[in-house]
């Protein structure tokens, strides 16, 4: 947190500075008002007029340097969080493939929202909170050099306040997360049951939703209720123990008056300051109450800082070789998604030619998609060698190794663009004749041309539903874009209508021209594409041939065509001539 | 599943006109009838509360005019002494006073929230399927969380924040009034410009603020996106470029929040000086009456105390007008929904389904799903009979869906009639209806909890025994038993992550359960994993077993398998026949079946 806000220092000294002359304006109020009581009632020295003067210079000098305080203050923290939270999502957009893995996006969302805002809430809270406690200071003083007794009686109960502050902010806190899980627990149950609607309302088990609603909905009750009750002891007592001060000044000021030793002036004066410290009581209590939590956000945020990106760039990396044909060479590859676990891959050996297309066959878990991820260095292996071009890729550039392979993922992650940056994304100067290339190619340009906006139709989370294989095929003009060596289909077509996917056949023919080709899938037809066929077992190569030969004698590996093939026949849907998929 | 698509679903806040307002706030007045008595008790509460803090300051005032000396007057101990334990007294009435209007308005409030969220759920769990078709879960859930969130943190922080704030203020301008009129005459015309000033600082800052969660949903979501697809973002090394337009976003999200600062650096210095000049007023405006003998010298005093209760209320409530504002607007959406009626409704004198096996006759249909829509369905006509299994085929939007929701009464039909078992939809038991009836969607939705409990959701009163006979029926125990807890394994908690094969023979062992008479299926389109692939057609098979099945299929193969096949196509019956029938016939569905032949 220093580091963040070390680059600001000129904003924490102006807040600073501004806090000490809000003090010495605020604290000199009470005093001036008063000498004026006691001019008034006859005590002499300077003319009301005159203290009335000064009151109010005093009120200017007190609302320029509040301004400041509080536009010092907030500028500060507001850069700090800001500063904070971009580090902190560079970094994610750096962290390796296994961080993302296990993290959940919720969470790293809530790093950078609530998280950060704790720590924003402390640091603004730490100048107000300087100024405050330096007015309690000045106010300790001048109350003590008029009378001891009386600080004494005026101040003696505010410590109380800024411990029951504290206190409240300590307790409330957890309440406030039981509350927060009762809530989340109660809308759990609410989405449910409206997004599985036709499960309650298909078997009738309305009842049993609205019985577990009512438990949700009372346990809310409760707890709401609970933080109610700690309200209900703390709001009564911030106006008790002023309360109790002002009865004090009352009592003990009095009889000092009667006993002439203190005049009237004296007593409005020291109920002015106890009225001006409840405000400033309050907030170190609540920073006090805060800090626990700030520093627990603080450490999260602390933790994905120094999680250093696992998969970096060499230190001096070794360029691709310029034009290479794109040959893979996997040697002796052993990788496992964890240390402890069973390795995926164990003495993985597989070389593959320049322009050669391949395709991974293999039943599920056999570690296919995982050949796939190591090639653009999602992971690195615990074992063995991957080569592209002869290249070690954890000797290459790591950026130029993405670059050299294109790899389009079956559940396809589009982004809320219009198509045409989506297919651009790897280059988003590419002109529009490119990116039509491209679609084309994917056997998308003519969908994507009957779409509301053409080219320009928004897509992605929050823009107009495609179907999986429409989806597909964008993924597949993205990664054709990119024009990679290596291009990397894993199960990049599942998605997509059996009946439509001889049209992307024959395009993915043409794609596949010139480069080195990686596909995994499950239809003997997208199989055919191949020019030879790897089986997988066990994380090794079993055997390699022609789809043909293998399928006269490799008995396992008919075993494992006839298991993926299914009888997909959503030919059906062909009756409709405009339907997508 | 919170929170997904939630950063941008924040809209601008909608304002409600006065008509409006004042017709939200007379319906929440009815609904409170059952704490009308509550509501008194608190009222009164509150009222000596704010007469309880009120009185501090005045005692003050008066202990120094009538217990300490001044000009021609020596003093009374007795009256001083007097005035502190009454002060004291005071003090304490008002702690006590404080706590229980707290926790009296808290369980008002509560207890209301608790009802409405209970009344609210039980509504929309009794709108019609069709109603939940048109409406968007988000919206519908954020009624039942973030909208009634709203107006709990009106109860839990406002309210009684507001009600004191409101007396404290009406009460300091009586209490001033009743101790001089003149001098309160004086102090009351710093009250407009701090009036004004707080209208404008909430209108201000409440469009930056607006702004401010603007700006934070759209970082958020930018934030959102790039993580979710992070995996794409890498492999295209296209790093650098998103953290760039994630600093656009954040410098976005910061200057917005600094123009609320701007704001109130305004603000506040105005109010602050205010006050000194309200102080500034009393003492000179004071002395002068002072020294008149109008006034004493403890009155000044009483006032400048009581300056402070002009002060707060005015700048708090205006901070609560948004808070207010927001919860009316919140309530308002509540209503609405409440105000929505299901569509299809239990007759009065409904009957239940005739026992035994039982047939749909589809009879001349017709159906539209707007009124003046697109008619979806036509004269449609189609006889099942009892222990029949028929397939609906035909191109997406032909309505064969539309047509096998109409005979599980997501809808009635706009002209016609669909009979079960020889009785119109219409007349029959709803309760009835749904035993008799099940509907098997495409997806098997799995809702929180172990496996067991989301089996028996098909029959809830059914016992351990009866899911695990469910199960056996289908052959499916023995697989859901190889789980880590078993059939107790928490579904939806990680690790245990059920396949969409695997989740889709969880509703078919629901159906299982319920054991209808007739099944209404919506095969699944997409492909489900080759290991459950064959488990579910087996469990398919063996539930279909002498009952009456709708099936709509996508997969020739299914259709093929039925006794029956109907082709749906324009709204209309297009073929209707067996699988040989068709084939032979030469029609559209001879020319599908071929051209699957010759592609396998």
């Amino acid at each position: 947190m220093r580091q963040s806000v070390r680059p600001h220092r000129v904003w924490s000294w102006l807040g600073i500075m501004a806090g000490l002359g809000w003090t010495a304006a605020r604290v000199s109020v009470p005093a001036i008002a008063g000498a004026a009581i006691n001019q008034i009632n006859g005590h002499g020295g300077h003319s009301l007029a005159f203290w009335v003067m000064v009151l109010l210079l005093a009120g200017v000098f007190q609302a320029i340097f509040t301004g400041l305080r509080r536009y010092a203050a907030f500028r500060l923290a507001l850069r700090v969080e800001t500063d904070l939270r971009m580090r902190l999502v560079a970094h994610l957009e750096r962290l390796h493939f296994a961080f993302h893995d296990e993290a959940q996006t919720g969470q790293l969302m809530a790093n950078a929202n609530s998280d950060i805002m704790q720590v924003q809430n402390v640091v603004l809270l730490i100048p107000l909170t300087i100024a405050s406690t330096l007015t309690m200071g000045a106010v300790i003083v001048l109350l003590v050099l008029r009378s001891p007794g009386l600080a004494l009686f005026a101040l003696g109960a505010l410590p109380l306040l800024q411990i029951s502050a504290t206190l409240f902010s300590r307790r409330m806190f957890p309440i406030g997360l039981a509350q927060q899980d009762a809530l989340a627990a109660y809308s759990g149950v609410v989405e449910e049951s409206i997004t599985g609607v036709r499960v309650v309302k298909g078997f009738g088990s309305e009842a049993r939703q609205v019985a577990r609603l009512d438990v949700e909905a009372e346990r809310v009750y409760e707890r709401s209720i609970a933080a109610a009750k700690l309200r209900a002891w703390f709001l009564p007592l911030i106006d008790l123990l002023p309360a109790m001060g002002l009865v004090g000044i009352l009592w003990f000021g009095g009889h000092q008056v009667l006993t002439g030793h203190l005049n009237d002036g004296d007593i409005v004066a020291a109920n002015f300051y106890v009225l001006m410290l409840i405000w400033p009581l309050r907030m170190l209590g609540m920073l006090l109450g805060q800090i626990p939590r700030a520093v627990a956000a603080a450490g999260r945020i602390h933790d994905v800082l120094i999680t250093e990106p696992r998969i970096a760039n060499a230190a001096h990396p070794v360029a691709l070789p310029a034009d290479g044909p794109g040959e893979l060479r996997f040697e002796a590859v052993r990788f496992g998604y964890r240390r402890s676990a069973h390795p995926v891959l164990d003495g993985l050996d597989l070389v593959i030619d320049g322009g050669e297309a391949v395709a991974l066959v293999g039943a599920t878990a056999s570690g296919k998609s995982t050949v796939a991820r190591l090639v653009p260095r999602f992971y690195d292996v615990d074992a063995g060698v991957i080569r592209i071009d002869g290249v070690d890729v954890r000797d290459a550039d790591l950026h130029e190794v993405r670059r050299a392979v294109g790899i389009v993922f079956e559940d396809t992650f589009l982004f809320t663009q219009s198509v045409r940056e989506n297919i651009a994304f790897a280059d988003p100067e590419a002109p529009l004749e490119r990116v039509r290339w491209a679609a084309r190619l994917a056997g998308a340009d003519q969908f994507i041309s009957d779409l509301p906006d053409g080219y320009e139709t928004l897509v992605g989370q929050h823009g107009y539903t495609l179907s999986g294989g429409q989806r597909q095929r964008i993924a597949i003009a993205r990664a054709v874009l990119a024009d990679p060596r290596v291009l990397i289909l894993d199960d990049a077509t599942s998605s997509v209508d059996p009946s439509k996917e001889h049209e992307i056949r024959a395009a993915l023919g043409e794609v596949m021209q010139g480069r080195t080709t990686l596909i995994i899938a499950h239809r003997p037809a997208t199989i055919a594409l191949a020019d030879r066929v790897v089986l997988l077992d066990g994380g090794r190569v079993v055997v390699s041939g022609t789809h043909d030969e293998l399928l006269r004698t490799n008995a396992a590996y008919r075993a494992v065509l006839a298991r993926a093939e299914v009888d997909e026949i959503t030919g059906i849907t062909e009756l409709n001539a405009t339907a997508g998929d | 599943m919170r929170g997904q698509g939630h950063w941008s679903e924040l809209l601008p806040e909608e304002t409600l006109s006065r008509d409006e307002a004042q017709r939200v706030l007379r319906r929440l007045w009815r609904m409170l009838k059952p704490y009308y008595r509550s509501i008194f008790v608190a009222t009164v509460l509150v009222v000596l509360q704010a007469a309880a803090l009120l009185g501090g300051p005045a005692l003050v005032g008066y202990a120094i005019n009538n217990g300490l000396p001044h000009k021609h007057f020596k003093g009374d101990v007795g009256v001083l002494d007097r005035s502190v334990v009454a002060y004291l007294v005071l003090a304490f009435a008002g702690f006590v006073l404080g706590r229980l209007v707290t926790m009296r308005i808290a369980r008002i409030g509560e207890d209301y929230l608790r009802m409405l969220r209970a009344t609210l759920f039980r509504h929309l769990m009794g709108l019609s399927m069709g109603f939940f078709e048109r409406e968007q879960t988000g919206r519908l859930v954020s009624r039942m969380t973030s909208d009634i969130d709203a107006l709990q943190e009106l109860i839990s922080q406002g309210l009684v924040l507001m009600v004191q704030n409101v007396l404290l203020f009406v009460g300091a301008v009586i209490v001033i009034f009743v101790l001089s009129w003149q001098l309160a005459l004086g102090v009351i015309v710093i009250v407009p410009p701090v009036y004004f000033a707080s209208r404008w600082f909430r209108r201000v800052s409440n469009e930056a603020y607006l702004a401010v969660r603007d700006r934070i949903a759209v970082n958020m979501s930018t934030l959102q996106e790039s993580l979710e697809g992070i995996r794409v973002v890498q492999a295209f090394a296209r790093e650098g470029e998103y953290t760039q337009k994630f600093h656009g976003t954040n410098e976005d999200q910061y200057q917005a929040n600094l123009r609320t600062v701007k704001i109130s650096a305004r603000y506040f210095p105005a109010v602050e000086f205010t006050g000194v000049l309200g102080t500034a007023v009393i003492l000179g405006f004071g002395g002068f009456l002072v020294h008149r003998n109008l006034i004493l010298i403890g009155t000044v005093a009483a006032f400048v105390l009581y300056l402070n209760n002009l002060f707060e209320p005015i700048q708090q409530l205006s901070q609560f007008y948004n808070v207010v504002q927001s919860a009316g607007a919140a309530l308002q959406k509540v209503f609405n929904l409440l105000d929505t009626h299901a569509s299809v409704v239990e007759r009065p004198g409904a009957f239940d389904l005739p026992s035994g096996s039982l047939g749909i006759d589809v009879d001349h249909v017709s159906f539209s799903y707007t009124t003046d829509g697109e008619t979806v369905l036509h004269d449609v006509n189609l006889s099942i009979a009892p222990g029949e299994r028929v397939a609906l085929v035909g191109p997406t939007g032909a309505g064969k869906s539309t047509l096998a929701k109409l005979m599980a009464r997501f809808y009635d039909p706009v002209e016609g009639t669909v009979r079960v078992g020889g009785c119109d939809l219409r007349d029959v038991m709803l309760s009835s209806l749904h035993r008799r009836l099940c509907v098997v969607p495409q997806e098997g939705y799995l809702f929180a909890g172990s496996l067991r409990e989301n089996v028996r959701i098909g029959r809830v009163t059914a016992t351990d025994a009866d899911i695990e006979r469910a199960l056996h029926a289908l052959g499916l125990y023995e697989r859901f038993a190889a789980f880590p807890e078993g059939i107790d394994t928490e579904v939806r908690e990680g690790g245990s992550r059920l396949s969409a094969g695997e989740r889709q023979l969880v509703s078919l062992a629901r159906a299982a359960l319920a054991d209808p008479d007739i099944l209404v299926l919506d095969e699944a389109t997409s492909n489900l994993d080759p290991g459950t692939e064959h488990a579910v057609e087996r469990a398919l098979e063996t539930l279909m077993v002498g009952r009456t099945v709708v099936v709509v299929a996508h997969r020739l193969s299914t259709a093929a398998r039925a006794d029956r096949i109907a082709v749906i196509d324009d709204g209309g019956l297009a073929e209707l026949g067996t699988h040989d029938e068709l084939v032979h016939a030469g029609g559209r569905y001879a020319a599908l079946y071929e051209s699957w032949v010759t592609r396998r």
